[in-house]
């Protein structure tokens, strides 16, 4: 401990040395505190001849140096991040290229949630015009007697899937929305409030568990989520660039070319034309509802690719890194924390 | 009989450290107890002690002399948990916000339990909002998809003949085709109700934190850590004491500098109206009030968008926007649901940590399943 005493004070000298009126003078301050704590521990031990006491003190003043590395890295570490975030690799994935990988995530859900709530919007207007048709039927009473027909309930069946798709779209806008939060928060607190506390935290035996984790959010919100986000977007362009995504052939073998029914996945889908039905017209009205069915159909996939590729397998790539980097993260800082709840979200 | 104390009652106002009655009930109550239990313990190390040495039993000798010195941990444990909580009553958050030059900061004084207790209550709000806002669209569209108009036969001359003689024309529900929006909100409805339990099930939490039930953990920890296998559910007690006191109320604290006003984790989604404007009513009271008046100024009504703007556009401002209030949802989520479970997790890491310093690991994974 003699040897090693002289190095904490250094450490702490080290720490004090970035002298700012900022979290560092704190860090200083904590590091401090806690090796006069050590200190204190340690002779307790040698005065009582606890060997697990000078135990846990040397064990602790390790952990003490670990924090001295921490603080410099995550000084030092300011640029590296940058420079991951600002790698052309992640930048260049959004037009026009953003300034570092948050705002190249931002820009990417922003687009995706477009996207979402385009599709949303043609849902519900064909549900709209679908139900309006669907609920027409028409009567012809005299006299206390006469007929009512439902001309237009062939529309009625569509009524079912169409509130299933919105269903599913409106739980992938609000994924990417949660996701959205998520970013900004971090794009704003990661590297202002959750990695310094977290490495203050740290510091002290009893708060290295919060700390720990603290540190982990901070990286995994601040670099594997959005990072998680470009990797769904380009694995999006690389599925999209495909010849396979240009249709699957799927309505008897048909080849592409020749099949009536796919339209390709798209990432610009438009709305499915919904005929019109006149409840005077039995026949006509059957015809109509069979033509709206058809237009649904071959709109189909060009659908999926919005709401199945990019709304939600790419927010549940990300979120799984998010939730893996996050447990891996807590063990390197020190917090063995069971993230499991957590991936449970996804 | 346990004195519980006033929720906001744990620091003094002017952040000199904890409240006269806080402080009362730890010297009234806490501390005695505590002391009772390091005496009874001491007592039955000292009688293992002497026994010991009566009968030659180096065991017994050696464990008395390492209980005492374990009764010394934990009652400097108790100490040091006092002396953290008025630190943490001494801190003002809003110099913490300042150090760390945050976007926003806290408007007044707050120490880190208040500022804990205003994070969750924060949310709570926040995702009642949320839910406000939603349960208004689900609501419109379910009134609206119910409504239903009949054209009266007019043979192409503009006049309703159908209905002169008789009742013949065309059924119709001009604005029934709500479906895949009720679905979508539907989902998000259900969800922010969980997450509105969630939150108030956090807050719970921490006011049982507040009311100082959890002190009790303490001379129940002192006592049993230094009996014979009871020492890790000693130590348990004094790691949930500990956790609880110090590391979740902390935790939430930090949440709270990201929740200040005007920030974006507890902003409503750009574009969407004030919530305020989401009433509460079924449709707005223009006609006196009463159901008369409403189905009066409906019978008037010409079309089905005029029925439409009079809930969605009640004075002149669209309140549709369900894509906001899906936005809003979501956002709720992550405010009650994930950062409330964040720091939870926190929580239940320390405790496990904690576990291991003062006694020996305990599997904790069980309680982590219980988030």
């Amino acid at each position: 401990m003699k040897k090693i005493l002289p190095l904490v004070f250094a450490l702490a000298l080290v720490s004090l040395s970035f002298a700012a009126p900022l979290w560092e003078t704190y860090a200083a301050v904590a590091v401090t505190a806690a090796a006069a704590l050590l200190g204190v521990v340690y002779a307790i031990g040698t005065g009582f001849g606890i060997n697990e006491l000078q135990m846990m003190a040397k064990e602790e003043f390790f952990q003490l140096i670990a924090l001295g590395v921490m603080v410099a890295v995550f000084v030092g570490a300011n640029s590296l991040i940058d420079g991951i975030s600002t790698n052309p690799l992640f930048t260049t994935q959004t037009t026009p290229p953003a300034t570092d990988l948050q705002q190249a995530a931002i820009a990417t859900l922003n687009s995706n949630i477009a996207d979402t709530s385009t599709v949303l919007g043609y849902i519900a207007t064909m549900d709209q015009e679908v139900s309006e048709n669907a609920s027409a039927s028409t009567q012809c009473t005299a006299v206390g007697v006469g007929y009512s027909v439902s001309t237009c309930g062939g529309y009625n069946l569509l009524a079912t899937p169409i509130s299933m798709a919105g269903g599913i779209a409106g739980f992938a806008l609000g994924e990417q929305a949660a996701m959205m939060q998520l970013i900004q928060v971090s794009s704003e607190y990661s590297l202002l409030l959750l990695l310094p506390l977290g490495i203050l935290l740290r510091t002290f035996r009893f708060t290295r568990g919060a700390g720990g984790l603290l540190i982990a959010l901070g990286i995994s919100m601040h670099l594997l989520l959005p990072a998680g986000i470009i990797f769904g977007s380009m694995l999006g362009a690389e599925f999209l660039a495909a010849p396979t995504s240009t249709g699957q052939g799927w309505n008897g073998g048909c080849s592409y070319a020749d099949c009536p029914y796919a339209s390709g996945y798209t990432a610009s889908p438009s709305a499915p034309t919904v005929e019109s039905c006149n409840a005077a017209d039995i026949t006509g009205a059957e015809d109509n509802a069979v033509a709206t069915y058809q237009n649904m159909r071959n709109a189909l996939d060009s659908y999926l690719y919005i709401l199945m590729v990019e709304a939600t397998l790419g927010p549940v790539i990300a979120l799984l890194m998010f939730a893996a980097g996050l447990r891996a993260l807590t063990a390197l800082a020190g917090a063995e924390i069971d993230v499991s709840a957590i991936s449970r979200f996804v | 009989m346990v004195n519980v104390i006033d929720v906001s009652g744990i620091c003094m106002a002017d952040g000199s450290g904890l409240s006269t009655n806080f402080s009362a009930f730890l010297s009234g109550m806490v501390v005695p107890l505590c002391a009772y239990a390091a005496i009874a313990t001491s007592l039955l190390i000292g009688a293992a002690y002497m026994f010991g040495t009566a009968t030659a039993n180096a065991r017994l000798t050696t464990w008395s002399k390492t209980e005492i010195i374990q009764l010394f941990i934990s009652l400097a444990t108790i100490f040091f948990i006092i002396i953290i909580m008025n630190t943490m009553c001494s801190v003002n958050m809003q110099e913490v916000a300042a150090m760390f030059g945050t976007p926003s900061q806290p408007q007044a004084y707050t120490n880190v339990y208040a500022a804990a207790e205003d994070y969750l209550n924060e949310s709570a709000l926040y995702t009642h909002d949320a839910l406000t806002v939603v349960r208004y669209h689900l609501e419109g569209y379910t009134i609206l998809a119910y409504m239903n108009a009949f054209a009266c036969e007019d043979f192409g001359t503009g006049v309703g003949w159908g209905c002169l003689f008789g009742y013949s024309g065309d059924n119709l529900q001009p604005l029934g085709g709500y479906g895949a929006l009720s679905g979508a909100l539907s989902i998000f409805f259900n969800a922010l109700l969980i997450a509105m339990f969630t939150v108030l099930n956090y807050i719970f939490i921490l006011m049982f934190v507040y009311s100082g039930f959890v002190f009790l953990f303490l001379p129940m920890g002192v006592f049993l850590r230094a009996m014979p296998y009871m020492r890790s559910f000693g130590a348990l007690l004094i790691a949930l004491a500990l956790s609880f006191l110090i590391i979740y109320p902390l935790v939430l604290g930090i949440f709270y500098l990201m929740g200040s006003p005007g920030d974006i984790l507890l902003s409503p989604p750009p574009g969407l109206p004030p919530v305020a404007s989401y009433d509460e009513s079924i449709y707005p009271q223009q006609a006196g009030g009463t159901i008369a008046g409403q189905l009066t100024q409906a019978a008037f009504t010409v079309s089905a968008d005029q029925v439409k703007d009079r809930y969605f556009e009640p004075n002149g401002a669209n309140l549709e926007d369900p894509v906001g209030a899906i936005e809003f949802a979501s956002d709720a989520f992550i405010a009650a649901v994930f950062l409330p479970t964040v720091a939870l997790l926190a929580t239940i890491a320390t405790v496990a940590y904690l576990a291991r310093l003062y006694g020996e690991e305990i599997d904790l994974s069980r309680l982590t399943q219980l988030v």
